[in-house]
């Protein structure tokens, strides 16, 4: 286990004070509010960037009633990596959920690498050095249709509303992005700490499972406001994306909106999981960028700058639309993307998901454009009410003529591990058993 | 300077900290290496003997033929890899793929085995493959001259189990190193078979310590030839098209995992 002691003992209280300083200095200076200018951090070229010290003891607990990488706040970098299973019964999979657990319960806590013979490849990357911080990291499992499908000892348990994501119309699915056996979500402060995550676990599984896909992506680390609270990030179009989400601390309502309970008619085994829809969405964003600023904004439903919707452009992102008084769209048009996505009426509150994306960049096109966009991650408790009503809605939106949903997959995120003699997928073993 | 200092200095500390240290090299090596050399030898014979045959067909414009003894004739090269590699002019030579080169196919520069099988498969001719005939021939008895007057090094030899699997694991398993005459089961055979041969030859120095790691290592190498055997047909096997793809994901578990336990193949026998 880990001796806290151990974590502390780090490069980045050196940083840190540094960076206090920076602070300071800045501060008598009087120069940008808030910031820290280039001239008063003295950084060597050979440096590594600053980090927040308390960030790499950050640590999301990775046991209780539901997993985690849900309902907590995004860090700043997240992964989906899809898994082919091997397992071929219940015996196999318990074994690869029990070695999921195991690293999972390691890399979240954080430790020290073992060291062994240098003759003998080590056991660790390295990617972290020796002793491994949490660095606030995530690891969610889920399981797709198809480890359902292709096992016939598994086929009766699988959740009502889980199946092979479809193909919505604007789609142009490579089968070499989609669905899978098994997703990781995989969720830290630095990109480090996910790749380190990947490998170890690709490492500790390959009997078991192997890699399909991966994605991943970033969130913009944004600057608390005046009044403390925190604005959404900008996605790749340049819009805030994530306002009008629900309230992820709230309990109750992650209940209602995110949890399977027992009054969903799912399987007993799958209650305190969920439904994870996970897309690939790339963004033309040279077209984008050549596109007027008032139809971005008639577009998007939303003022590019504030985020604040367009019947109330000098509010804020967090305040709501009144479309009841905007029934023909002269403020907010009848098709713009949030106006689909949730009429804010009655009816839409059975559609409520919670999304958690993160943006990605990755390479160029054939055609010399950037290949970007959003990797797009939502959780709710009904996938056919949540995820795929809203997209259908969505259908035929004028924002398809500036994205393409590439790839991704539907996959039920497991109930999570209860204590540290459990492990991910228990309930479903032990239903797979009883059968 | 520095970094060989720090690593110098955590080794010793495992040594302080650690009983479990791997075995030194030892002596018991030199039998297996010398009979390692015995078999890469034979195979080498084997590779001059069938390329010598090869290369005759595609020059009397015999395409049919030529085709029928293209992997066939890869096979002896497959199995020895890691030492043929060791010569990395000539391996690039017999076996760089077409996208080792910037215009791919219609590169001046792609050469070799699968230059060759380009042109019989795609094009479904021998035009033009004369020079490349010849040259592959002499690349391969050049490779053997090399081999007889070198000195295995043991670490190659060992490690030479993992490298095979790696192979398979990076570039092979997708079906990408045949990827005109699709007879890409045809390699794999040979790359499995040439890692099993060092693990047998060393088997007798690890039995009794790594009983366990041999059992798990032979389980494995079990899946993969039960997977392939369904795949013959005649003395070989049928196109790579006809994997399903759950016999692919079969191997590809079974390749990573020797992949991953051979890697610790060579620390085993104390060799660093």
């Amino acid at each position: 286990m880990l001796d806290p002691k151990d974590l502390q003992r780090s490069p980045y209280h050196l940083n840190r004070r540094r960076l206090l300083a920076g602070l300071g200095a800045t501060a008598v200076g009087g120069s940008l509010s808030g910031t820290v200018s280039a001239e008063t951090m003295h950084h060597s070229v050979a440096d590594a960037p600053v980090a927040n010290a308390a960030s790499q003891l950050d640590s999301v607990p990775h046991l209780g009633r539901h997993q985690a990488g849900v309902v907590n706040a995004r860090p700043a970098n997240g992964m989906v990596a899809s898994f082919d299973v091997l397992a071929s019964n219940a015996d196999e999979l318990e074994a690869l959920f029990r070695t999921l657990t195991e690293r999972i319960a390691f890399l979240t806590v954080g430790g020290s690498v073992p060291m062994l013979d240098p003759k003998l490849p080590p056991a660790d990357s390295g990617l972290l050095g020796p002793i491994v911080r949490p660095d606030n990291l995530t690891i969610t499992v889920s399981l797709g249709a198809s480890l359902f499908d292709d096992r016939p000892w598994l086929a009766p348990l699988k959740p009502r509303h889980l199946q092979r994501m479809m193909r919505f119309p604007n789609d142009a699915l490579d089968a070499d992005t989609c669905h899978g056996d098994l997703s990781l979500q995989i969720c830290a402060n630095t990109q480090d700490t996910t790749i380190h995550a990947l490998r170890d676990i690709i490492k500790a599984s390959s009997r078991q499972m192997i890699l399909k896909w991966k994605q991943e992506g970033n969130v913009p680390v944004i600057t608390p406001g005046p009044d403390g609270r925190a604005e959404s990030a900008r996605n790749f179009l340049g819009f805030r994306d994530g306002s009008a989400n629900p309230d992820s601390s709230d309990a109750a309502e992650m209940d209602r909106v995110v949890w399977v309970g027992a009054e969903e008619g799912e399987p007993a085994w799958a209650v305190g999981g969920s439904y994870q829809a996970v897309r690939i969405i790339r963004n033309f964003v040279e077209r984008w960028d050549r596109t007027p600023f008032g139809e971005q904004e008639r577009i998007m439903g939303r003022t590019k700058m504030n985020g604040a919707p367009l019947d109330r452009r000098e509010g804020s992102e967090f305040e709501v639309p009144d479309y009841a008084s905007d029934p023909e769209g002269k403020a907010t048009p009848m098709d713009a993307h949030i106006r689909l996505a949730n009429a804010r009426d009655e009816a839409s509150k059975a559609n409520i998901i919670l999304r958690r994306p993160f943006n990605y960049s990755n390479g160029v096109t054939r055609s010399g454009q950037l290949d970007q966009g959003l990797l797009f991650i939502c959780y709710q408790a009904n996938l056919e009410r949540g995820f795929i009503a809203v997209q259908q809605k969505l259908n035929g939106e004028p924002l398809e003529e500036y994205i393409k949903p590439v790839g991704g997959g539907f996959f039920y995120t497991l109930p999570g591990i209860r204590d540290a003699s459990d492990y991910v997928g228990s309930s479903l073993i032990a239903a797979a058993r009883g059968a | 300077m520095r970094i060989s200092g720090l690593v110098g200095a955590s080794a010793l500390t495992f040594v302080l900290t650690s009983g479990a240290f791997a075995q030194e090299a030892s002596l018991d090596l030199v039998e297996p290496i010398a009979e390692y050399k015995i078999y890469v030898s034979e195979k080498l014979a084997k590779l001059v003997e069938d390329t010598t045959a090869f290369t005759d067909a595609v020059k009397a414009g015999e395409v049919d033929k030529a085709k029928e003894l293209f992997a066939p004739t890869r096979l002896s090269y497959e199995a020895i890899e890691p030492i043929a590699e060791l010569f990395s002019d000539l391996d690039a030579s017999i076996d760089s793929r077409a996208d080792d080169y910037e215009k791919a196919e219609a590169d001046p520069e792609f050469p070799g085995f699968h230059r060759i099988e380009y042109g019989l498969w795609e094009k479904n001719s021998t035009e033009g493959l004369a020079p490349v005939a010849d040259k592959l021939l002499s690349d391969v008895k050049e490779l053997e001259g090399r081999i007889a007057s070198l000195t295995f090094p043991p670490e190659k030899v060992v490690g030479g189990a993992a490298v095979l699997m790696e192979e398979v694991a990076a570039t092979k398993i997708s079906g990408e190193e045949d990827r005109y005459s699709h007879t890409d089961l045809w390699d794999f055979r040979g790359n499995f078979d040439g890692a099993r041969k060092i693990v047998d030859l060393v088997r007798p120095l690890i039995a009794d310590k790594e009983a366990d790691f041999l059992k798990t290592v032979d389980a494995n190498f079990e899946t993969v030839d039960t997977t392939l055997a369904k795949y013959k047909d005649g003395e070989g096997y049928v196109t790579y098209d006809k994997l399903t793809d759950d016999d692919r994901k079969v191997l590809a578990a079974a390749v990573n995992t020797l992949a991953e336990d051979l890697s610790t193949l060579r620390g085993k026998l104390g060799l660093d």
